[in-house]
């Protein structure tokens, strides 16, 4: 019975078991506690540099910021090639959320089941980064940016534009998606036009708002403009006109290139058939060939007034030494070179008017290989023209050791070589340029006048500017590269071109090289149209009348005063009914 | 002695909380201004591209032949000297 209050008084037996669990209760919480600060001793030091670069990467970006691209423009400041701002939305598939994407859709214009099916897809296939929309106006991106939509990424970028179009393309040429030079005058001065792209580390939140630049490593600079030597008003007249002619003729190509006559400066460079390049879903390669630096042509007669410069240039024929071209006719090695018919005695002047190939072969045997050669070469055919333009052929010319009596009297006629028009052009500006020819230049402020080879003497080529006037005379092969009111001169070419076996008997590249006014040059224009197909494929006949109708609205826009005036006078006279 | 070094470091902590907030005023600002550069350097191109293609040579012959009624002088209409 007095067991119940002992029982009270054993209550400290309670106690001792309670304190074995008051111990291991405590254990256990210092445990934890050391768990706790052993983790963050463990975070703060050992841990610590990989944790901090992982936090970095999520919030430190380094932003590239690509460089404006230069402008083109034309002598005048008229654009050519001009880069606006554009912007390429991106997505990261995994982070956004698909709620947001119909609004996305609206925005961008585009059906909302296609987008999220798009989106689906990248997410299935664990891509990180896809684009959505590439080159958007900034003023749609300007609203995509307004939607604050996570995992949505703008960048900044250019587009370029080429006003001047087909006109001016090949010259200009054009650059891919990235804004990489890939033609023309954007691929040889890439590097000149790209500038440098800036790059900044800066800390954002997850919206893409720039918190915080931590450090600038460069500043985004600008690509620096070119002006090129084109004035854009002449390339529009000399574009049309050749492409005009060249449908007109069904021919398969043509080129015209006009220089100024005095510095060589290219003043227009036009190729058929052209493209667009500002719509790269339709380019075609063989649209895209520069014609008038890429191909190569045999010049034909056109280089005729060079054999004839080489023997003036030699002392030893004036133009008024009586050659015999009789019976119309030579027999060279195994081959009989032929004139179109018997012209009899011709003076070296009446050599170029009537185009004789008997003439121009006396000449060049007169002459020798080596002369020859020299001479060709002086005027730039077969070198190369210095502008550097990707693609630029050199043409050929055959060396002096090559050239036996045949094939010397073939390249006095222009035959067994090949020049692009553009070397044509430029050997032309010899004549123009008192025998001593610069550069061809594309860039404004290439031209100096210190810069010239010395191709003949001064007199020689005033007397072959005289000669080449009278192959527009009535007397001459050119008479429809006339243009009213200006004295002209030049020289018609016609080549048989080169198929599989041989020269082909019914096809023809037709060549005219000129220049207008003779009393003080302005311009040197060359026109070739390849494969006219039709009755007419004479260069008289297919390029002499493009180059009258290119030169007459040249001149005009240039305001060059008319140096022709019997015709004026005439017609004033009729004008006041005299 | 203490007494200053506590003040220096008080004042130099002051400064540099004040430095920051400065970066980050002027950082905005450029940005605005940035911005600001590339809207009107846009807008200068548009104008551009519109300014050529209005003033395209095809357009003007066009517009001179067949509203204006132009057409080049012919010869008996040119002044010589």
């Amino acid at each position: 019975m007095n067991a119940t209050p002992r029982y009270s008084k054993t209550e400290p037996e309670v106690t001792g078991i309670a304190r074995w669990r008051f111990v291991t209760v405590a254990i256990v919480l210092c445990l934890l506690a050391l768990t706790v600060t052993g983790r963050l001793a463990w975070l703060h030091t050992i841990e610590q540099p990989f944790l901090f670069t992982e936090g970095e990467k999520r919030t430190v970006r380094v932003k590239t910021e690509s460089a404006r691209r230069g402008m083109i423009t034309d002598r005048y400041g008229q654009p050519l090639a001009v880069s606006t701002r554009v912007v390429d939305v991106g997505i990261h598939p995994a982070r956004v959320a698909p709620s947001a994407l119909s609004e996305l859709a609206q925005v961008l214009g585009r059906p909302e089941a296609e987008l999220i099916r798009t989106v689906a897809q990248a997410r299935l296939k664990k891509r990180a980064f896809i684009y959505l929309e590439r080159q958007l106006q900034p003023d749609i991106a300007d609203k995509v940016a307004a939607l604050k939509i996570e995992g949505l990424q703008l960048t900044n970028g250019y587009r370029r534009y080429y006003p001047a179009g087909e006109v001016a393309a090949h010259l200009v040429g054009l650059v891919n998606i990235d804004h990489q030079g890939q033609e023309g005058i954007e691929l040889s001065y890439d590097q000149y036009l790209q500038g440098d792209a800036g790059k900044r580390t800066v800390v954002q939140d997850r919206y893409g708002n720039i918190v915080k630049q931590v450090a600038v490593s460069s500043m985004a600079k600008a690509g620096k403009d070119i002006a090129l030597t084109i004035d854009l008003r002449l390339q529009y007249l000399t574009y049309r006109e050749l492409k005009a002619a060249v449908d007109q003729h069904s021919a398969a190509s043509g080129s015209a290139v006009l220089l100024d006559a005095k510095t060589g400066e290219v003043l227009a460079m036009a190729s058929q058939p052209s493209y667009n390049p500002n719509n790269r879903a339709l380019l075609k390669a063989e649209n895209m060939r520069n014609r008038a630096i890429a191909d190569v042509i045999e010049p034909g007669s056109t280089i005729k007034p060079f054999t004839v410069a080489a023997a003036l240039d030699s002392g030893r024929y004036t133009p008024g030494t009586v050659i015999n071209t009789a019976p119309g006719y030579l027999r060279v090695k195994h081959k009989t070179i032929r004139d179109h018919r018997n012209y009899g005695k011709l003076d070296v002047t009446g050599v170029i008017t009537k185009s004789s190939n008997v003439g121009v072969t006396r000449l060049s045997a007169d002459l020798g290989a080596e002369t020859m050669w020299q001479f060709l070469t002086k005027a730039g055919i077969g070198q190369p023209s210095g502008l550097g333009f990707p693609g630029e052929t050199v043409g050929q010319l055959p060396y002096p050791e090559q050239l036996d009596a045949l094939r010397l009297a073939t390249v006095s006629y222009g035959y067994g070589m090949a020049v692009s028009p553009l070397q044509l052009a430029q050997a032309y500006t010899s004549f123009t340029q008192g025998g001593c020819r610069s550069p061809v230049s594309v860039v404004m402020d290439a031209y100096s006048p210190d810069d010239c080879q010395s191709v003949m003497k001064p007199g020689v080529a005033q007397q072959m500017l005289g000669i080449l006037e009278t192959v527009t005379s009535n007397k001459g092969t050119g008479r429809r590269a006339r243009v009213e009111g200006y004295r002209v001169g030049g020289k018609t070419g016609t080549a048989h071109k080169v198929g599989r076996y041989g020269y082909e008997d019914a096809r023809y590249t037709a060549v005219f090289a000129g220049v207008a006014p003779l009393t003080d040059p302005e311009v040197v224009l060359v026109v070739v149209v390849d494969d006219p197909k039709g009755r007419e494929y004479y260069g008289g006949e297919v390029a002499a009348p493009i180059f009258s109708r290119i030169a007459s609205q040249a001149l005009r826009l240039r305001q060059v005063i008319p140096d022709d005036l019997t015709e004026l006078e005439l017609g004033q006279q009729v004008a006041k009914g005299l | 002695m203490n007494v200053a070094v506590w003040l220096a470091v008080l004042v130099s902590a002051l400064i540099q909380i004040g430095m920051v907030h400065w970066h980050r005023e002027l950082l905005s600002q450029w940005q605005v201004l940035d911005t600001k550069q590339r809207e009107l350097t846009q807008e200068q191109t548009r104008l551009l591209l519109e300014y050529s293609t209005l003033t395209a040579y095809g357009r003007i012959d066009q517009l001179a032949r067949r509203q204006l009624n132009m057409t080049e002088p012919d010869n008996t209409r040119v002044l010589t000297q």
